[in-house]
């Protein structure tokens, strides 16, 4: 398959990058590792006239610690996976790049492009003959989504490993743009909407991720339901963070999702149900129904939305209680 | 393992591949790695609706393109094919009309992949859309929009068998089970894409280099669609990249590299996307099987009923055989006196399914082997009991004709009954584990060649020449099975010498003897017993060259072997011999309608036992382990007999959890490697595999040898089934065996018990 | 579209090349440097049979643009044989069967020879789970994981030899 046009530009730090991008905006894109949108650019899910190579700049690449963790947009998925540092204060964040895809891909593919992940859906990750030959998507080029086809929505679901740990851990981000680089939590940054998934201006580009020093140190588990030990995508994916008292007693909890709706997301109540609470089959209970509240899967995978839904149950049963454990 | 079989010198003592060093060192040179001087690059557009007439075609916006060198349609070459004789319905480029999504409607060759690709969106087609056929029983009811016209309602065959007294049997049955078992649609997915390099030449021959199992087949159809002689076109098969059938007939592109490369004077190469290769498929065929089986109050079978419908997609392809295979082999493993068969293989508007690896048996084999199992729980009879009270007894003929001669199947399953701890651990292991065992076989190749025939199936031809060494020339491809080294240990053991002195020129219809093919198992059976053939008659050549010529000047008889070589080769130059084979007479099969496919000149058996651990909650299975054991006849290299083994079982493992093609409203939603789940090394369907080498050693195969490639892959699939249920006490009778529907049938289950 | 002059340093050795920047290193691999022992198995990241290894680090080539990758050291499997001798991981591979079609060979082989850069004597599942990304359709795995013992035994039984040289 050959790439579509384009001109490669590789800025050598980021007022470069962001002056690129303010220049073209609106037919520039930026590529990270690009482990997924190589793939989109094959199969001309885009077509950009300039692709913004952010690998030159270093700076945006290392995790510093510090008050909590900073980590670079560029940060390979599999140096976080392999971080003693990230595994020892963040074990969720550990547990969960390490469950993304495959090792040749974790390689390659960064914390950054992990969480501005386009959303995925069986009609829309194929080729121009494949989508013409179903008239197209309502995300790209068509008019009608064929998951939910009455509706306006498009129901792409949000497939990132990393973002529901980061959201559990109380996650910033920094992005950078001409004016003013700002912060804001990782939960303001997603839409629900299939097609513009992420809060991203043109002109902007995610560059850190900071963890709390706050979470430091919570317990964690990330648990991933694929088809098979490798390679693919989540199918849904539970992550939990939890500080404990020395008796057992949750002091605080977060509890977050992906794949199950077009952005991953915090489970409301979840902090509310956990907050000095004990380990108990009623908190199980309670915690697995405001997460079935919480989701909406379509038959945009492999997987039913049924089953889909009550995979995620269970997980987050049995994700709260490994991480209780632990 | 022993150095080498009792008796021999090479026979039996395992050998890396010919090519093995080249292949680990990215030397060795498949189809797309090739390039020629003035290549240009083939694409094909293809179809976006499913099945619609073609109304018209204008290419010239793409011919006119710069970089473009020619542009060709479906009715410039409209001479049709196919692999059966009796199914010649398809073309390589659509000629009329369009039969599924991702048809072929028109292609390019060019300077670069990137103008070929923009070639084809200047090409221009409108269609004239016909009802499409997505659905087999729908397909069947078809009065009108036929996918061919010749073909009513959509039904590309029907056999219906009937061998015994069914009815009578089964009205004596003490139990009589009814059961419906589905399978969705899988395919190979050989991790080299299909590639075609066709070079026209000023002589007028056309040279063509391919990923094929079938060089000959692909040499003949390549005559038929450009009009030339056979003798005109040459057919080389380089490295290989798997094919598991799925390269065993003719593909479209492989036509379309040579109308292209004809149409230009110039080389074409075409190399298919991943996508590409999924709408070509060719895979096998989601089918239902619908299984009646009767037994006496010990478990005998008295009678077994099988219907079966096979959703065939666009062409005819092997159909006939896929269908005839899963209903002919039924009586191949256990004793059955009374069958009764009716099969149909229907058309429907999707790609055409064709031969892969079990070609035919394996949807069967889980249907029957899943009821085995619900029959021995129902009577309370250990399953590995219940297989051995149905045993063949062999030598025989079966109720339908098939010569059974070596039949190692019973020490398949002691082996591994034992190994796996069946007796003490059966009935007695947690709730969510269990054991499950299951029985497999498949032909040695076909008894009846596809285009009837008495001609040899394999010839081989041997030639001693004055550098000491040996060359084998072998119309066999080796597709990764091994089957080159194969030929060289048999011409070595035979000759009495090293192997290093013996090499191999194989697949290349110019220069060597038609073998068939490499699909159902065949080659180490035909073509090793051609090579052996050739070998034993090269030796008495020698012998006799050199015996004359040292009488002609009075000295005396050599009696070391290459003393008489050196002596051979001084009198005539060169020595060649050749070796064929055919199978017997005998082995080939009944007189009814459709007794040419089933019959083989030996069957390979093998049994297996699973060990699965069940998550209840989640549906969720793990494979523990897999013990599998095979009767290969003879192992003439053990390493290669235990690689077909494990890749059969794995390949079965991965139909049995996780591979599908799964189709909604008539689209194909997963043709990729990320979708079509093939298995990884980190899955459940990736378990620790013990293979265990049975050898029941043929009468009539190579030094005993029979086959080891395919025979393995139908029991994994009904041997996890089996472990599952007896791991929860779950049925489930539709393939892939996920944890959806694992999950449902516990609920029922449940649900039913409350 | 414009053509890059890049410098890529492939298997130790400086290529000058002038590369449209939408050129993947699969192939610019394959069709400019003629190494064609690296696989396009499916052009999307899904089998593994195109890796290659980049700075010390296993990485599928049809996801690299090439132009982007001139600061880095590249290895593909052309580079294992030394003079014409195989490696002991591919002389494993040879011997216990780790190859049947050879398709996915090299790509495999590739990420195994990091693996074994920095784990001497992995454990199987360390050997599973760095293969799997490398799709293998012929062996079930099992073979190549027979393949990464043979070579890690010899590499050993090399190891102690050399050793005995010293001491002699």
């Amino acid at each position: 398959m050959t790439l579509p046009e384009f001109t490669l530009l590789r800025p050598r730090n980021l007022p470069e990058a962001i002056d690129s991008l303010d220049r073209h905006r609106g037919d520039i894109q930026v590529i990270a590792g690009g482990t997924d949108l190589v793939p989109s650019l094959k199969q001309r899910l885009f077509a950009p006239r300039y692709l913004l190579d952010l690998k030159p700049i270093r700076d945006l690449r290392g995790i510093r610690n510090g008050h909590g963790l900073t980590i670079g947009a560029m940060t390979t998925v599999g140096a976080i996976a392999d971080s003693p540092l990230v595994a020892e204060k963040f074990p969720v964040l550990a547990a969960a790049a390490a469950a993304i895809a495959s090792p040749v891909l974790r390689t390659t593919g960064t914390l950054g492009g992990n969480l501005c992940l386009d959303t995925r859906c069986l009609w829309y990750n194929q080729s121009p003959f494949w989508r013409a030959s179903c008239g197209f998507c309502l995300k790209k080029d068509g008019k009608v989504c064929h998951v939910a086809p009455g509706g306006e929505k498009c129901w792409a679901v949000f497939s990132g490993d990393t973002a529901p740990a980061l959201l559990a851990l109380g996650a910033e981000i920094e992005i950078a743009s001409p004016r003013a680089s700002r912060r804001l939590p990782l939960a303001d940054f997603y839409t629900g909407d299939g097609m513009a998934r992420i809060k991203l201006a043109g002109d902007e580009i995610l560059t850190r991720v900071h963890l709390p020093e706050s979470s430091a140190g919570l317990r964690g588990a990330y648990f991933k339901y694929r088809l098979r030990g490798s390679i693919d995508y989540p199918l849904a994916g539970v992550a939990v963070a939890l500080d404990l008292a020395p008796d057992g007693t949750c002091r605080r909890g977060a509890l977050a999702v992906t794949a199950l709706n077009p952005k991953p997301q915090l489970i409301p109540g979840a902090e509310a149900a956990l907050r000095g609470s004990r380990l108990s089959d009623d908190l199980l209970d309670r915690l697995a129904e405001l997460t079935n509240r919480a989701i909406k899967p379509l038959s945009t995978s492999a997987s039913t939305p049924d089953y889909r839904r009550h995979i995620a149950r269970v997980f987050v049963r049995r994700a709260v209680r490994q991480a209780w454990q632990a | 393992m022993p150095e080498t079989a009792p008796g021999f010198a090479v026979i039996g003592k395992s050998a890396p591949m010919l090519d093995g060093k080249a292949r680990v060192s990215g030397l060795a040179v498949y189809t797309a790695d090739m390039t020629l001087p003035g290549m240009l690059y083939g694409k094909v557009l293809h179809s976006t609706v499913p099945h619609a007439r073609i109304v018209r075609i204008d290419t010239s916006r793409a011919g006119a393109l710069p970089g473009v060198h020619a542009v060709v349609v479906g009715n410039e070459f409209p001479n049709r094919y196919g692999i059966l004789p009796i199914g010649h319905d398809e073309a390589a480029i659509a000629v009329d009309k369009v039969r599924y999504i991702g048809d072929n409607v028109a292609a390019v060759a060019a300077d670069t992949e990137a103008i070929a690709d923009e070639a084809l969106r200047l090409v221009q087609v409108e269609y004239a859309p016909l009802r499409a056929w997505f659905d087999a029983e729908e397909s069947m009811r078809a009065e009108r929009d036929l996918i061919h016209d010749d073909r009513p309602h959509n039904i590309e065959k029907h056999y219906s068998h009937n061998f015994g007294d069914v009815d009578t049997a089964f009205a004596r049955a003490h139990l009589v089970r009814e059961d419906r078992f589905r399978c969705p649609a899988v395919t190979h997915a050989a991790m080299e894409p299909h590639a075609t390099l066709a070079a026209m030449q000023i002589d007028g021959g056309i040279t063509v280099w391919s990923s094929t199992q079938v060089p000959y087949y692909l040499q003949r159809t390549i005559a038929n669609v450009l009009e030339m002689p056979e003798s005109a076109v040459r057919v080389i098969k380089p490295a290989v990249g798997g094919g598991f059938g799925g390269k065993s007939e003719v593909c479209p592109l492989e036509v379309i590299a040579a109308m292209l490369s004809k149409k230009c004077g110039r080389p074409v190469r075409i190399t298919y996307s991943r996508e590409e290769v999924f709408f070509t498929h060719r895979g096998r065929p989601s089918q239902i099987v619908d299984l009646k089986t009767g037994v006496d109050r010990d478990g005998k079978i008295l009678a077994v009923a099988a219907a079966t419908i096979q959703d065939g997609g666009a062409f005819c392809g092997y159909g006939p055989v896929t269908v005839l295979y899963s209903g002919n082999l039924l009586a191949g493993i256990y004793q059955i006196e009374n069958l009764r068969y009716d099969g149909f293989r229907v058309l429907t508007n999707k790609p055409s399914c064709g031969a892969m690896r079990g070609h035919g048996t394996v949807n069967m084999r889980f249907a029957f082997e899943s009821q085995l199992d619900m029959i021995a729980s129902q009577l309370g009879i250990d399953p590995v009991e219940m297989r051995r009270r149905n045993l063949l007894k062999p030598p025989c003929f079966t109720v339908n004709n098939l010569r059974v001669t070596s039949y190692g199947f019973p020490e398949c399953i002691d082996r591994v009954v034992e190994a796996s701890g069946w007796r003490e651990r059966k009935g007695k292991m947690p709730r969510g584990r269990g054991l499950g065992v299951a029985g497999s076989h498949y032909v040695t190749g076909a008894a009846n060649p596809i285009n009837r025939s008495d001609m040899p199936h394999s010839s081989v031809t041997l030639k001693a020449d004055r550098d000491g060494a040996f060359t084998i020339y072998s119309g066999a491809s080796d597709i990764g099975q091994g089957c080159d080294v194969m030929q060289v240990m048999i011409v070595a053991e035979v000759l009495g010498v090293d192997p290093s002195r013996v090499r191999l020129v194989a697949a290349d219809t110019g220069t060597t003897p038609v073998d068939l093919g490499s699909y159902s198992s065949r080659v180490t059976f035909m073509c090793g017993n051609a090579a052996k053939r050739a070998a034993e008659e090269l030796k008495k050549e020698i012998y006799r060259v050199s015996a004359e010529a040292q009488k002609a000047s009075g000295k005396p008889i050599p009696q070391n072997f290459d003393e008489a070589l050196r002596l051979a080769l001084e009198a005539s130059g060169v020595i060649v011999a050749h070796g064929h084979y055919a199978p017997p007479e005998a082995a080939r099969g009944g007189h009814f309608k459709g007794a040419g496919v089933g019959p083989s000149p030996s069957y390979s058996y093998s049994a297996q036992v699973a060990e699965v651990v069940v998550d209840e909650e989640t549906g969720e299975v793990r494979i523990e382990k897999i013990w599998a054991a095979h009767d290969c006849g003879r192992a003439l290299n053990p390493v290669a007999v235990e690689g077909q083994v494990i890749g059969s079982v794995s390949m079965g493992l991965g139909q049995a959890l996780q591979e599908e093609m799964i189709w909604r409203n008539g689209f194909l939603m997963n043709p990729g490697l990320l979708e079509y789940r093939s298995p990884a090394s980190c899955d459940a369907a990736s378990p620790d595999i013990e293979s265990f080498i049975v050898e029941s050693i043929d009468p009539e195969g190579p030094f005993g040898a029979k086959e080891a490639s395919e025979g393995s892959l139908a029991a994994s699939i009904p041997a996890v089934a089996n472990a599952i249920y007896d791991a929860v006490g779950v049925r489930i009778m539709e393939l892939p065996l996920t944890p959806e529907k694992i999950l449902r049938a516990l609920k029922q289950k449940k649900k039913a018990a409350a | 579209m414009r053509k890059e002059l890049v410098d890529l340093s492939i298997n130790g050795r400086r290529h000058e090349l002038a590369v449209e920047p939408n050129r993947t290193l699969l192939d610019v691999l394959r069709e400019d440097l003629r190494l064609t022992g690296t696989k396009c198995g499916c052009d999307d990241s899904s089998c593994g049979a195109c890796t290659v290894v980049v700075d010390g680090q296993p990485m599928l080539s049809c996801l690299l643009l090439a132009v982007s990758y001139q600061d880095s050291q590249i290895q593909t499997i052309e580079s294992l044989a030394t003079q014409g001798e195989l490696g002991a991981l591919q002389r494993g591979f040879v011997q216990e069967g780790g190859s049947q079609c050879g398709f996915c060979t090299p790509g495999m082989v590739m990420s195994l020879h990091t693996l074994l850069e920095s784990t001497a004597d992995p454990t199987e599942e360390e050997v599973r789970a760095a293969i799997s990304g490398n799709i293998c359709r012929c062996t079930g795995y099992m073979q190549i994981c027979r393949a990464v013992r043979h070579a890690v035994a010899e590499i050993r039984e090399e190891e102690i030899r050399e050793k005995e040289r010293l001491h002699a």
